[in-house]
């Protein structure tokens, strides 16, 4: 009666296959170029944004699970760059079908990087350790696993109640597996069972990883990568043109021609969960009227967005072309600044002056669109260029603001639209109560239906704006394959790395 | 002599005490704050007052001073509120890239500032003298910025004799790799900072063109040019040194500029980076080390016009 998840298994290294042949193919491409790899090469990929500490456990922000994640420290269960849910630590798992069990059997012959054995207790303590922990991130997202206990090899988790995204948490931080009462300084030092080894962290500079020799699965295709933190693409740009880096991510997209002059690399384009997200503060004043809200979205010219920031696409809902429940509501809000001038005279909302708080390292490019678009319909925008840690407590916290930017990176976070006590101030139950349908539902299609129809409603409410669904802008050195290119904010999986010499 | 290095000393302390609590005073005005930042964007308020708790960020202000001010007596500068690592191993790390860049950069505003300055002086009425005078002003006027650019997509990128951006991992036990990686930061803050310092040197050395000293030495035979090396030099060296005195802050903050344009792990990136971060305990221990510094630089210049300059010593005892 179990639902057997090995057949995922089985498609996956099919896709696999599929993916070594296409390698192999004659189809002409940068990573075409590329001649044997070399195993004890070294990569150099320069990053934007560097963690503030290496504690996985506790400290918020994608620039940990960008690079530890999958890298360092592993889950019974992993996602594919397709965002398929695949085995890890598990060799097997199965969810009965009343979405109340899920078993896992736990890989034997996994050591970690201390040399230290896996043990199914590991499994068991780490995971109640999240549970039980609200301190930890994600700890909400084991809240209705009731049990946890191992048998033999098996792990299996009760649920008290079905929870469709369980097995996508578990592919997060909620789900990493450490050593039991491990004793290492989390916030400087790893200790996981991934295809890399954290050798070096240069506090401001650089983060070192090494081969782990001792890796369970295939080994890593390169003996080192080190990330080097740079924000300016400028510097990452001249950085790359003197070879001093093979990878480049966050990068801009505008900068193509000048990055792929001397033929040395390649721009590639991925797609994203990133959501340039508009958020209205709906609590008072002026955008608590929904004409005025609409008005705005019809206001922003939104495919001049994406055309000045060179890649992207746009987006018209809360959920973005890569999860599930994914719809294109173009047609809720389509660009049309006669209707926008209509619908703020109807609300009486003339002349509307409005200020939009934005960290200042998301750059002018955006708020300068902004402010054009608005004040073709007649309202005033001031921009509030901020420091992230002042977004945090003004806007996040205190939710005190008006409009807002920020780029969402999250995958599947649809919930935040659900609850009515996060910064976007969007209170509607009957979005809350199809959530908690989707979430509560045992078949995949159903909840991403349910999903679809939460998520059309959201836009219909106009609770916000969606500027563009950002790309994953990386530009690759065309001596390096398996590089990833999808949603790489979130995760940058460097198992299938290469690079081949001079 | 010594009465004034004493009263000088204390004054000194005086200025790093009220910088302490200006410092720390200054820096709780940021909004927002590193527990808030552990805690993230899918945080509830529960996990954020746990973290502030933790961090001792729930104590009163007061409190905080005086536990970091009593552990900066101690000669204890705190550990980050993020990594647990000790302040002061983070600086010793990050001052061995800027502390070389900052003297690599003064050598390189020396070596501009002095020939050119004496030249723009002497043959001010000439036209190779008025291109130096006017060469400077608009150096003067360049963003630092700018300047590091242009300097990395010549020497970088076009030519590629030097690195365009980073440090070696291996730092100094690499000395060849390390010293080509500063040069190009050290040209762009030593270039405009030497034309500032052009313009000092040509005007205390017009000064001291029409001094007594450099005129007798005129009248007892000598050309205006050695009279001008021999007897006024020493005293446009004093001018120079304050100058240099008041520079170094400038150099600071150029080196907080041109580290992030050249991605180098020293001091001035770590300060903003540590900013962003509101980890405020190591934010006000590097300020309070960069101040500290700033301060006795100045007392040293000061301590040396005295060694040097006889006229000043006029009125001590």
């Amino acid at each position: 009666m179990f639902r057997r998840t090995a057949l995922a298994a089985t498609a996956l290294l099919a896709a696999g296959a599929l993916a070594l042949s296409a390698c192999t193919a004659s189809s002409p491409g940068p990573s075409e170029s590329a001649g044997e790899p070399d195993p004890a090469a070294s990569v150099a990929i320069r990053l934007v944004l560097e963690p503030g500490n290496l504690d996985i456990r506790e400290t918020a922000g994608a620039a940990l699970d960008q690079i530890l994640i999958d890298n360092v420290y592993q889950g019974l269960v992993s996602r594919t760059a397709d965002q398929e849910i695949v085995p890890a630590l598990a060799s097997d798992y199965e969810v009965s079908p009343d979405g109340l069990t899920y078993s896992f059997t736990v890989r034997e012959g996994v050591t970690f990087h201390d040399g230290q054995e896996l043990t199914p207790d590991d499994v068991v303590w780490s995971l109640t350790q999240v549970r039980d922990n609200e301190a930890y991130r994600d700890s909400a997202r084991l809240a209705k696993v009731a049990d946890i206990a191992a048998d033999g090899q098996t792990v299996t988790l009760t649920l008290s109640e079905p929870d469709s995204t369980l097995l996508w948490s578990l592919t997060g931080r909620a789900g990493l597996i450490l050593k039991q009462d491990d004793e290492i300084d989390r916030q400087t030092a790893t200790n996981g069972t991934g295809p890399f080894v954290l050798s070096d962290w240069k506090q401001g500079d650089s983060i070192t990883f090494e081969r782990n020799e001792q890796y369970w699965g295939a080994p890593a295709g390169v003996a080192e990568v080190v990330f080097s933190y740079v924000g300016e693409n400028q510097a990452a740009l001249s950085g790359a043109l003197a070879g001093d880096f093979d990878v480049l991510t966050g990068f801009d997209a505008n900068l193509k021609e000048q990055v792929e002059a001397n033929g040395d690399f390649a721009l590639v384009l991925g797609d994203s969960t990133d959501k340039g997200t508009l958020a209205f503060n709906t609590t008072e004043g002026p955008l608590a009227d929904v004409k005025v809200r609409q008005a705005i979205r019809q206001a922003i010219d939104k495919q001049s967005i994406v055309d000045a920031l060179g890649a992207g696409k746009t987006q018209y809902g809360p959920i973005p072309s890569l999860d599930p429940g994914f719809e294109d509501l173009a047609d809720v809000a389509p660009f049309d600044p006669e209707a926008a001038r209509a619908l703020l005279a109807e609300a009486d909302a003339e002349d509307l002056d409005l200020t939009l708080t934005i960290p200042s390292a998301y750059g002018t490019t955006v708020s300068q669109i902004l402010v054009s678009n608005l004040r073709d319909v007649g309202i005033t925008l001031t921009v509030n260029p901020v420091e992230f840690p002042a977004w945090l407590n003004d806007v996040y916290i205190n939710q005190d603001y008006e409009l807002s930017f920020v780029l969402h990176t999250e995958a599947r976070d649809f919930e935040n639209w659900a609850n009515p006590a996060y910064y976007f101030t969007y209170d509607n139950p009957e979005v809350q109560d199809l959530y908690a349908q989707a979430v509560a539902s045992t078949d995949e299609a159903e909840a991403a239906a349910l999903l679809t129809e939460a998520a059309r409603l959201v836009s219909e409410d106009h609770a916000a704006d969606w500027l563009y669904n950002g790309a994953s802008v990386l530009a690759v050195s065309t001596a390096v394959t398996g590089m990833p290119s999808t949603n790489v904010n979130e995760r940058l999986n460097l198992a299938e790395l290469a690079k081949s010499e001079g | 002599m010594i009465r004034y290095a004493l009263t000088r000393l204390a004054l000194l302390l005086l200025g790093l005490f009220v910088a302490s609590a200006l410092i720390f005073t200054t820096l709780r005005v940021l909004p927002g704050d590193v527990a808030q930042l552990i805690a993230g964007v899918n945080s509830s308020a529960a996990q954020v007052a746990a973290i502030r708790e933790r961090l001792g960020l729930d104590q009163p202000l007061p409190v905080q001073y005086g536990t970091w001010i009593l552990g900066v007596l101690r000669g204890d500068l705190g550990t980050s509120q993020l990594t647990g690592t000790p302040v002061i191993e983070e600086i010793v790390e990050k001052a061995q890239v800027t502390i070389p860049l900052g003297l690599l950069s003064l050598t390189v505003a020396l070596l501009i500032a002095v020939p050119f300055g004496v030249i723009a002086a002497v043959r001010r009425h000439r036209v190779d003298g008025s291109i130096v005078s006017f060469g400077a002003q608009a150096l003067a006027a360049v963003p630092v910025v700018w300047a590091g650019m242009m300097l990395v997509v010549v020497f970088a990128v076009w030519l590629g004799w030097l690195p365009a951006q980073g440090f070696p991992r291996a730092g100094w036990d690499d000395p060849a790799a390390a010293l080509r990686a500063l040069i190009l930061p050290a040209l762009t803050i030593g270039v405009v900072e030497g034309a500032v310092l052009l313009r000092f040197v040509r005007s205390a050395t017009l000064q001291a063109m029409g001094q007594d000293f450099v005129r007798t030495g005129a009248a007892k035979g000598l050309t205006k040019t050695q009279s001008l090396m021999r007897h006024g030099l020493p005293s446009v060296g004093l001018s120079v040194i304050t100058v240099i005195g008041l520079q170094v802050a400038g150099i600071i903050v150029g080196a907080v500029v041109i580290e992030q344009l050249f991605s180098l792990p020293g001091i001035g990136r770590m300060l903003v980076a540590d900013t962003g971060n509101r980890d405020l305990v190591k934010v006000q221990s590097e300020l309070l080390v960069l101040t500290g510094f700033v301060l006795i630089v100045g007392f040293l210049v000061d301590l040396l016009h005295r060694v040097i300059d006889p006229r000043q010593r006029e009125g001590d005892a």
